[in-house]
């Protein structure tokens, strides 16, 4: 045979042939496709959680024991089951809109406004819930990128709440702008300082940082303990802090009892800035270079301490900005289950997230509007509080093993680079 | 009777690439098939798409005769076909018995694994196919070779018939390539049938019965072993003619840039790896440095560029100690590394082209301002970079991840050659690249030498390092033991070297120079 | 064929799913709490008529723990479902996890009308407080605590909470040292070894009331007998004592009791919640102590440990409870503190049981005699504890 040698075409490359709209629609469709498991590990949680709901319901299983002579019964009971739930949790999370419609009415035939904002008490409640949520998931987002799993968003959290609440507490007479900023800093200046400890550690000592900010948590909790009973303690006998002076109070929007607040767009700036600094900055550029491949980034004269520092004193300063903004937004004050694993949820958010500032934002609003639609589901519906927990861990999974989703709806694996999360233990 | 496999039409594209283009392929029972292309030209992708980790978006697969669809690796294994992939997937705590039973573990009463019964089928293949492997031995202690050839049993162990090796032969020594060459005539001789992918022409010849080569995701051409000559298929390759011949002018040093003086190293280890080493580079000049892999040579690249500390003696970049240097500090007095693994350390992968290309010059003006980064000055130069080192990608934002792997060898390349540089230390700078950019990276670095760079090239290919250099350095032991010029240099006498013989003793089997000799790449 | 096997497996990964999620539902929601409405046969919220009487709606908020902490928060869950029994009263809970859902929990309440909410613990003062003030019409009872809450030199109304302000707040407290002294005179009683122990959780006033009205009566019994019982753990006049510094780890229990019973203590009352399984497993095992239970009666709650448990200190979260509930049902319902002591029965010393045999008749007797006297007022603890 001889050799067929196209000598015509030298430099007509498939890629320059290729027509650059279809390149770009690849990549709008790319968006949709990173957002496709995740939305698809959501809607599969709440299938099975609606399989859960219907399980626990005592009507149903009467129901179904009775299947073969009512069979209808057994679904309509069933589907009451999971309706009740669902719209009670809806109902609490975002509101309901005959009571928002009537709060309406009400307020312009009355002039009084109290129905109209207790009709949108869940909806601007879910959204006060949001906020630890997106300043701590970013927070676990920033060390991911570093290559670090900061599992101790939890201590920090707790750091910068007391730190916030002490300087909110203690100092008198300054005009809000002044006493409010001071509040927040010292906040983030006390998280940040929880976090930079093992990001040093880590880098001097080469001991991981799982185990360090694990120990720094038990020293927090402990620290908080004896704080709250000790020199932190609010006059009279209970293990709290006094509430914060309404100077240093992040200013809600509403009056009581709804506790919208500043800081949840204080969140979303500080979601503007992590992008910012990650993205367009060359210290961000660095700390993703070290995340990715700290050989490569040694080689390219990266320091990769200063990195692990740099990173970690970020993380755990987002942290204790949302121990921040709880305090100074929410509960005025620091008692003994102040944070009930905000901490450890938001490694659950920065994972659902992609470690992404607008993936965290978008898995922070979900977290939080869910978990702020359950108590009004429970005690509504009747449905344990639990179920929310189970859905949140069913997406968690389905997002951490997209394979599986994708086996499910048979999507093919799509190219997009897995986010390094961290690397693996020692090394 | 029909050919053992067939591809017909076999299209795929990627976002802004047309990998494959109506590829129609052909293996027949018992032969080997090189497939050849420039980077980038589709070798890799039409190879996943056989093994089933690809989906084509168009085209047939026939397997003697045999219309089948291929949706996954457990499809391509089931029907009979292996793949040994360019980087190897052993799990290296394990043994090698215990790598090849992955996934097809056979047990005894239905639950306990049978060991033995793998170790014993493991040395029935061994021998059938001289593939000489110790079942029992851990992965990770395991030379490079004696990894490939787990790999070829595992294969084998699957009951492959068609068997594909992507780019065998970038990692193995000359002796190793022999030695596979071995093993592949034997697999033929016994029925089975190979793909073999390679950049390297001499091999083609030596191994192939037929030879495909890809452009651009098409076929140029297939030829008979027999018809074919390196100048031949580099041509088809290329799609013009490629100069085989390094041409240089004789070098003109100057000034003393890298001074290694007594040096001491210690690798990951501890062990001492450099053992006392000196030697001096000049500007204008390359000194090659030769030597079989694992003399040293990784850990003295690494020391000269700050990323592993002194233990003793001394280097000097421009009259400056480097003692105590951090990489950064060296990058920043003109010192550039074409590192030896370029995906561990000379690119972050999942980054896109142009972050890659600005990886060590980021943070200085035009490319940031402050602590803001230029974006839109970083994606021109970035663009500029590509187009004057031909780098395959359909822009500058795709992760370097998804370029073939010739192409991310010259993004480093365009990285390093666009910063002002005074010694440029180069790792196996054309490790995977084809002939055409290897071509093009040889004259990069005599016109870099000629310009008054001083070079420092590091390689285990003899052919590069006679070719390129203006003095050969023989690395043995961590030690420098002859420093010659390239110009008439004798390649046995240099092999004596390579090979531990001291060279009082080599001179006595050989001279040190001979006549003039015409240098030929290596491909 | 392929389809369909991936619907069978995915049918069985929710089986999977199902079996591993469903325990671990109910032991978060236990039987007492599903379903958490409990609504009496009485009330038929469907069939409204005015001939009956709208039927009181009573919710209850807890404290971290929840309902089935098989300590206060469940105490207090108990006095409403003994009201939904006996007083045909609607009632629910909302559990809280985090301090911001104490105000969410409570406002969920309001938001369904409740006529009375009761709040458990004292770290839901402030919230109680708050929503009490903005709901008038509405009537709150909270456990453990009581406004006004104000310290001295502190301004009412600023700096705690004003009792005028909140009439529609009864806050249920408990002078639980009397019924400790009980439990300390019985201890004194019983030690062979001459020394008796106590320690606490957290050294909260909730918690050191019980570590006093103990120290109480072991001194008490020493003045009447001419004994020297010492008692470890607890010093009033220096109000210093022994604390594990956590309410959960029964680990700390059984650490705390075996030094104590190195240093000679056969009789252990530790206040610290679940701690004092840990202590009371110790015993079990070394048989070297005896245990006093508090807050209930072990010898019902944990009666795994009825071998060593000698009595318990009764604080009857559930009677104060029921009490407040039957006040708003019969209109009776006021606001300040309704503090509870021997006399009113809402606490007490509970009854022996596997060692009523081994405790002396005469020491019965005594124990009654002292009864009678706190409630009289010829005895008081601090009184006791003034003396030299
Ligand atoms: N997963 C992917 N996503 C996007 N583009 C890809 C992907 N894999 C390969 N490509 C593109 O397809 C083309 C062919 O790549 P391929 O790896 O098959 O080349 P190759 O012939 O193996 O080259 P080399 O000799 O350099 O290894 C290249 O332009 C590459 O950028
Ligand atoms: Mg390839």
């Amino acid at each position: 045979m001889n050799a067929k040698v196209t000598q015509t075409n030298p430099e007509g490359s498939a890629q320059k042939e290729a027509p650059k709209s279809e390149g770009e629609r690849k990549k709008g469709s790319k968006f949709l496709q990173i957002l496709l498991v995740p939305i698809l590990a959501l809607l599969t949680g709440f299938i099975i959680g609606a399989i859960v709901i219907a399980l626990s319901n005592d009507a149903v299983i009467a129901a179904y024991r009775n299947f073969f002579h009512a069979p209808g019964a057994a679904l309509a009971a069933t589907w009451k089951a999971i309706v009740t739930a669902y719209g009670a949790l809806f109902n609490g999370s975002i509101g309901s809109f005959t009571e928002i419609r009537q709060g309406i009415q009400s307020y312009y035939a009355t002039g009084d406004s109290k129905p109209f904002l207790l009709a949108i008490y869940p909806f601007t409640e879910s959204l006060a819930t949001v906020t630890p949520y997106i300043l701590a998931g970013l927070a676990v987002a920033v060390g991911f990128k570093c290559g670090l799993f900061n599992i101790g968003a939890e201590g920090q959290f707790g750091i910068g709440a007391l730190c916030s609440a002490f300087v909110g507490y203690s100092i008198h007479g300054l005009p809000w702008f002044i006493h409010l900023p001071l509040a927040l800093l010292a906040g983030a200046a006390g998280g940040a300082l929880w976090g930079a400890i093992p990001g040093y550690l880590k880098g001097l000592t080469g001991a991981h940082e799982v185990v360090i900010t694990i120990m720094m948590n038990y020293i927090s909790f402990r620290l908080s303990d004896w704080l709250l009973n000790g020199p932190m303690k609010a006059p009279g006998y209970r293990p709290l802090t006094p509430v914060v002076e309404s100077s240093a109070m992040l200013p809600r929007f509403f009056p009581d009892p709804l506790r919208f607040n500043w800081g949840f767009f204080l969140a979303l700036a500080m979601a503007v800035f992590v992008y910012w600094f990650l993205f367009k900055t060359t210290i961000g550029f660095e700390i993703r270079a070290v995340g990715a491949n700290p050989d490569g980034a040694r080689y390219a004269g990266m320091n990769i301490v200063r990195n692990f520092v740099i990173a970690m004193t970020l993380s755990g300063g987002l942290a204790g900005l949302a121990g921040a903004t709880q305090v100074l937004g929410i509960d005025h004050w620091v008692g003994q289950g102040f944070s009930a694993g905000y901490g450890f949820d938001s490694i659950a958010i920065a994972l659902l997230g992609q470690s992404h500032p607008l993936g965290v934002v978008l898995a922070a609003l979900l977290w939080g509007t869910l978990r702020s639609g359950a108590t009004r589901m429970q005690s509504l519906a009747g449905v344990p509080i639990e179920i929310i927990s189970i859905i949140q861990g069913l997406v968690i999974v389905f997002v951490a093993a997209p394979a599986f989703i994708r086996w499910i709806y048979r999507i093919r694996a799509i190219s997009v680079q897995t986010t390094v999360l961290t690397r693996g233990w020692g090394k | 009777m029909p050919p053992v496999l067939e591809l017909r039409g076999i299209t795929k594209s990627f976002p802004g690439v047309l990998a494959n283009d109506a590829i129609d392929l052909s293996v027949e029972k018992g032969k080997i098939l090189a497939l050849l292309g420039e980077n980038g030209a589709g070798k890799t992708t039409l190879m996943n798409i056989l093994y089933g980790l690809y989906k084509p978006d168009k085209g047939q697969i026939f397997i003697n005769g045999e219309e089948v669809t291929i949706h996954d690796p457990s499809d391509a294994i089931a029907r009979g076909i292996g793949m040994v992939h360019q980087h190897f997937m052993l799990i290296p705590v394990m043994t090698a018995t215990e790598n090849v039973m992955l996934g097809v573990e056979p047990t005894r009463s239905g639950i306990f694994l049978d060991k033995a019964k793998v170790s014993k089928r493991i040395l029935e293949i061994s021998k059938q196919y001289d593939l000489e492997v110790d079942p029992q031995a851990c992965i990770g202690d395991l030379p490079v070779g004696a990894q490939q050839r787990v790999e070829i049993i595992k294969v084998l162990y699957r009951q492959a018939d068609i068997l594909i090796l992507d780019e065998p032969t970038a990692v193995l020594t000359p002796q190793e390539v022999e030695g596979l060459f071995k093993v592949l005539r034997s697999m033929v001789a016994n029925g089975k049938s190979v793909i073999f992918i390679t950049h390297k022409l001499k091999e083609v010849l030596a191994i192939a019965d037929t030879i495909t080569v890809l452009r651009n995701g098409r076929v140029v051409g297939t030829v008979n072993a027999k018809d074919a000559s390196q100048e031949k298929l580099a041509a088809m390759m290329v799609g013009r003619e490629v100069n085989l011949v390094v041409k240089k002018k004789t070098a003109t040093p100057k000034d003393v840039v890298l001074s290694v003086k007594d040096l001491y190293v210690r690798d990951e280890r501890q062990n001492l790896t450099v053992n006392g080493a000196s030697f001096e580079v000049r500007a204008g000049e390359i000194l090659g440095i030769a030597g079989v892999q694992g003399n040293g040579q990784t850990e003295l690249v690494h020391t000269l560029t700050g990323l592993a500390p002194v233990v003793r003696g001394e280097i000097s970049i421009m009259d400056k100690p480097v003692r105590h240097s951090s990489p950064r500090n060296v990058l920043e007095r003109g010192v550039a590394h074409i590192p030896e693994d370029r995906q561990r350390h000379g690119l972050i992968l999942s980054f896109p082209v142009h972050d890659n290309l600005v990886l060590c010059t980021y943070y200085q003006p035009p490319f940031a301002k402050g602590l803001a980064l230029q974006q839109k000055v970083i994606v021109e130069t970035a663009e500029k970079l590509v187009t004057q080192f031909d780098v395959r990608t359909p822009n500058v934002f795709v992760p370097v991840s998804t370029l073939s792997g010739g192409n991310q060898q010259k993004v480093i390349v365009a990285r390093e050659f666009s910063r002002p540089i005074q010694l440029l230390i180069a790792s196996q700078p054309t490790r995977g690249l084809d002939v055409g950019s290897i071509e093009y990276i040889h004259n990069r670095i005599i016109e870099k030498r000629d310009e008054g760079t001083a070079v420092l090239l590091v390689s285990p290919e003899l052919d590069e390092i006679i070719a390129l250099s203006d003095r050969i350095a023989v690395m043995y032991k961590g030690k420098i033991v002859d420093i010659l010029p390239a110009a008439k240099v004798n390649k046995t006498y240099l092999g004596l070297l390579m090979a531990g013989v001291k060279p009082s003793e080599a001179l006595e089997a050989a001279p040190a120079t001979t006549q003039e000799i015409e240098v030929e790449r290596v491909f | 064929m392929k389809r369909i096997s991936n619907i069978f497996a995915v049918l069985a990964v929710f089986v999977l799913l199902l079996t591993a999620c469903g325990p671990a539902a109910t032991t978060v929601a236990p039987a007492t709490s599903v379903p958490p409405v409990v609504v009496p046969p009485t009330a038929v919220p469907a069939v409204p008529t005015n001939t009956l009487a709208p039927t009181l709606k009573v919710g209850e908020v807890t404290d971290f723990g929840g309902v089935d902490d098989k300590s206060f928060n469940a105490l207090g869950w108990k006095g409403v479902t003994d009201a939904i029994a006996q007083l045909g009263v609607s009632g629910k809970f909302l559990e809280s996890n985090v301090q911001s859902d104490y105000a969410k929990n409570i406002q969920q309440m309001l938001s369904e009308n409740m006529d009375l909410i009761i709040t458990v613990g004292f770290n839901l003062g402030i919230d109680t407080a708050i929503a009490a003030k903005a709901n008038p019409n509405t009537k709150f009872a909270i456990v453990d605590y009581t406004f006004p809450d104000c310290w001295p030199g502190a301004v009412e109304g600023t700096d705690c909470a004003s009792a005028t302000e909140l009439p529609n707040v009864r806050g249920l407290t408990f002078q639980t040292d009397e019924a400790a002294f009980l439990a300390g005179y019985l201890a004194a009683g019983m030690t062979t070894t001459g020394k008796v122990a106590t320690f606490g959780g957290i050294a909260y006033p909730s918690v050191t009331i019980f570590m006093k009205g103990f120290e109480a009566g072991v001194k008490y019994y020493n003045q009447k007998h001419n004994t020297t019982v010492a008692i470890i753990g607890w010093d009033n006049a220096t109000t210093t004592g022994l604390f594990t510094g956590n309410f959960s780890s029964t680990d700390d229990g059984k650490s705390f009791a075996t030094s104590l019973v190195q240093e000679g203590a056969d009789i252990i009352m530790p206040v610290a919640g679940p701690v004092g399984l840990g202590s009371a497993a110790y015993c079990q095992t070394s048989a070297k102590c005896l245990i006093i239970g508090v807050d209930t009666d072990w010898f019902v709650s944990a009666n795994e440990y009825a071998s060593v448990l000698l009595s318990s200190v009764q604080k009857k979260v559930d009677v104060a409870v029921f009490k407040a509930i039957q006040d708003a049902v019969n209109g009776t319902f006021t606001g300040g503190t309704d503090n509870a002591t021997l006399a009113s029965g809402g606490l007490d010393l509970a009854p022996f049981h596997n060692f009523d045999s081994q405790v002396p008749q005469t020491l019965k007797d005594e124990i009654a005699q002292v009864k009678a006297d706190i409630i009289s007022g010829a005895v008081t603890v601090d009184g006791v504890l003034a003396t030299p």
